[in-house]
């Protein structure tokens, strides 16, 4: 639906902020993380995804976007030379996940494969202060009446009402940290739009979050202590969406009191176009071949939610 | 123009000559008549020996790699697909006759030594390197300046953890379907593989600083494409021409690490290891079939990719040459002839497209070897190899007087764990985990 994470929010009790948060901000602005150097090796990475990886003249989509993410989290990984608690990640590819809910008097439920999840030992900090969280109980939810907030929501009858994080007891990296959306169909009616592809982020953090926390503190709603946090980043190739959730409630029946926070910065680009042949008007090459419009802070932003909860 | 030599007739019969005395030399001048060479659209042997020579000036000549490749590869004809992983009997043994590969058992003495000076050499800059943290050791129980011999060990325990969780991760931890039918290396040992080899090489990164360079790729493609041998065209428009034999691999490791700098030579270029094994029989009989396509050298990325260089290449075997099938079938020989098959003829097309990337082929062989890495394993047996390429001149013309031969090194395939069971991971192997990390911890030499 067009109003993609207007509906997410009213579904999940959130309240959104622009921009990400001063903490994320922080470890962008850390000048000891090297950021430029990585810059001549974030364009390799962009380059070989987008121009290099294939025989043929250019690859797809389908092809570039998944080369695209491997780069860019292999850069981030390498990382943990530095970083040495940044081995305690772990990706899990194809998880499922299954969250269930009430609002209002309405049973929702998320479940299906999550896209890609990264996993740590350890949670990342609360990200919000408890001023904050306690200045949303005056934050109003939005309604679009008289459309119904449950509009363009597949109903299906569900047997048993499941909160599964996907993985089983005793697993060490117990704390989902980021999820990957990688919008990678040739076709473009396949592909999401940016606002459904924040509005799916939004879903699914919230999924994990809520399944997270109801393992952790039980089923019973309640206001949460410890504030579970979940990080999204969706990309389609080119433009990147950047999400941080926090889930400081699981008491969703109500429309008042503490609801719940997410920080997105959406439609950064990475580059403007990659030009695979050089293209040629009347003998004279008018845009030579390569990556041009190359955008750094949009690899900053990734890396710094990467390296959320350990620096 | 001074001295012209007197000319005096003379009468012999009535024939006559003239004589000329010899004077001071006067200039040689150029040649009045073209070079008498052969022509180039006849129908003879001596026309198609100076087309063939056009073809390799025009090669030579080219201004870049990717036209040289285009050249290359221009002419279409039935070529035989080799594929690394076979099923075919005893295929290692041809693979060897069609490259011109040594196959040495066990590791080359370098690497093995190499874990003792990368001890030494991990233990002192690790006191130099003050922010780095000490021996990336795992929290408590490890002292800050480990002795020289010990700085392995707090390594081997934090890669064994990390490698026993990936493995659980997959196996035990992460709620998944059922496989899909013969899709079972989909579904764990490749997931697996990759986690283990991302966290590996991430983790060593800080051991190895050519790995921080490095480019890793998952699912690429390997082709390589060349002649060896000759025979007769057996049917068709051509039928009874002298043809060269033609070969193309194309390949998809599961995962491919690749770098800025080659990897040091092993052995010096002109060493000779062992015998390359002469088979008489057709290639066909292997069983190999030929088709024509096109003709495809690729390293996973193409020339203008900085990382130009292999390093370690990982393969996982799918479900068709599984060990049991083997078993069932009583042909347990072969199963370390499937390994032996993969490592080889992956390794040759990697190395030889790599050379190809910097201008080397048939007519200009290498002028230093290129070396690189390989691991063949089914989820649980991991088989090592490593392969030195020498030589690219394998066509007939060029084989004649070539007395360099390529050589490979590899082991038997050993089991990483013996089973994993409620969470836990029994009989787990440090032998092949420490092989592992030294293919990862394999540098040049300046570095």
């Amino acid at each position: 639906l067009f109003p993609g994470v207007r509906q997410a929010q009213w579904l999940t009790k959130t309240k959104l902020v622009e921009g990400l948060p001063p903490a994320v901000q922080s470890i962008m602005d850390n000048p000891a993380l090297g950021l430029q150097e990585l810059e001549e090796r974030v364009k390799h990475a962009v380059s070989h995804a987008r121009l290099w990886n294939t025989p043929e003249v250019a690859p797809r989509r389908e092809q570039y976007c998944p080369v695209l993410f491997e780069n860019l989290i292999h850069i981030c990984r390498l990382m943990s030379g530095k970083y040495p608690s940044l081995s305690k990640r772990m990706l899990a590819r194809n998880c499922r996940i299954a969250a269930t809910w009430e609002r209002e008097s309405i049973l929702l439920q998320v479940r299906g494969l999550s896209g890609i999840l990264m996993n740590s030992m350890t949670p990342i900090p609360p990200v919000a202060s408890k001023e904050e969280i306690l200045a949303t109980k005056e934050h109003v939810l939005e309604t679009f009446y008289p459309i119904a907030p449950t509009i363009d929501l597949q109903e299906v009858n569900v047997y048993k009402e499941l909160n599964d994080t996907g993985f089983r007891d005793g697993y060490p990296y117990s704390h989902p940290h980021t999820l990957f959306f990688l919008e990678s169909a040739d076709v473009r009616t396949d592909r999401f739009r940016p606002e459904q592809l924040r509005a799916k982020m939004l879903m699914f953090a919230f999924g994990n979050a809520l399944a997270k926390a109801k393992a952790l503190h039980g089923n019973d709603p309640k206001v949460l202590e410890q504030p579970v946090v979940v990080q999204s980043v969706g990309t389609d190739g080119q433009l990147f969406q950047f999400m941080v959730f926090q889930l400081n409630t699981t008491d969703l029946v109500s429309n008042d009191g503490v609801k719940n926070l997410v920080w997105i910065d959406s439609d950064q680009n990475l580059y403007e176009k990659a030009q695979c042949v050089p293209e040629v008007k009347k003998r004279v090459v008018t845009k030579p071949a390569g990556i041009s419009g190359f955008q750094p802070d949009t690899f900053k932003k990734f890396l710094a939610l990467y390296l959320h909860g350990t620096v | 123009m001074a001295a012209l030599g007197a000319r005096r007739l003379f009468c012999h019969g009535r024939r006559w000559f003239s004589e000329t005395t010899p004077d001071a030399p006067s200039p040689t001048p150029g040649p009045l008549y073209p070079p008498v060479v052969a022509s180039v659209t006849a129908k003879s042997q001596a026309a198609k020996w100076r087309r063939l020579d056009r073809f390799k000036q025009r090669v030579h000549a080219a201004a870049t790699v990717e036209e040289k490749l285009r050249l290359y590869g221009k002419l279409q004809r039935p070529k035989y697909m080799v594929y690394p992983q076979t099923f075919a009997l005893n295929a290692d043994r041809w693979y060897r006759s069609f490259t011109k590969t040594v196959f040495v058992p066990g590791m080359p003495p370098g690497a093995a030594a190499a874990k003792a000076p990368v001890a030494a050499t991990g233990a002192t800059p690790e006191a130099g390197r003050a922010p780095e943290p000490g021996a990336e050791a795992p929290g408590a129980a490890n002292t800050p300046e480990p002795p020289v011999g010990a700085a392995p060990y707090p390594d081997m325990g934090h890669l064994r953890s990390l490698t026993c969780d990936a493995l659980l991760q997959e196996s035990f931890y992460q709620n998944k379907k059922r496989p899909f039918l013969y899709r079972d290396q989909d579904h764990t040992p490749g997931p697996f593989l990759t986690q283990l080899v991302s966290t590996l090489a991430a983790f060593l990164s800080g051991r190895n600083p050519l790995l921080a360079e490095s480019s890793l790729d998952l699912k690429p493609e390997v082709n390589y494409y060349w002649h060896h041998g000759e025979e007769v065209v057996v049917h068709g428009h051509r039928k009874g021409r002298v043809d060269p034999v033609r070969f193309q691999i194309d390949d998809n490791p599961h995962l491919q690490i690749r770098v800025p700098k080659q990897l040091p030579e092993v052995v010096p270029l002109e060493s000779d290891l062992g015998d390359v094994p002469v088979i008489d029989h057709q290639p066909s009989k292997l069983p190999l079939f030929k088709k024509q396509y096109e003709n495809k050298v690729f390293i996973g990325s193409k020339v203008a990719d900085p990382c130009c260089y292999g390093h370690t290449q990982f393969h996982l075997l799918p479900d068709r040459l599984k060990r049991e099938r083997f078993i069932r079938e009583r042909l347990e020989d072969q199963i370390e002839v499937v390994y032996r098959s993969n490592g080889i003829a992956s390794l040759f097309a990697w190395t030889a497209a790599q050379a190809m990337y910097q201008g080397f082929w048939s007519e200009a062989d290498v002028t230093r070897p290129f070396v690189s890495q390989a691991v063949v394993t089914d989820g649980k047996y991991f088989a090592f190899f490593c392969y030195q390429l020498n030589t690219l001149a394998l066509t007939p013309e060029t084989i004649k007087n070539n007395p360099r031969k390529n050589i490979c090194w590899g082991t038997d395939s050993k089991p990483l764990y013996d089973v994993v069971e409620d969470g836990n991971v029994k009989g787990f192997n440090d032998e092949v985990l420490l092989q592992l990390v030294r293919f990862l911890l394999n540098r040049p030499k300046e570095f």
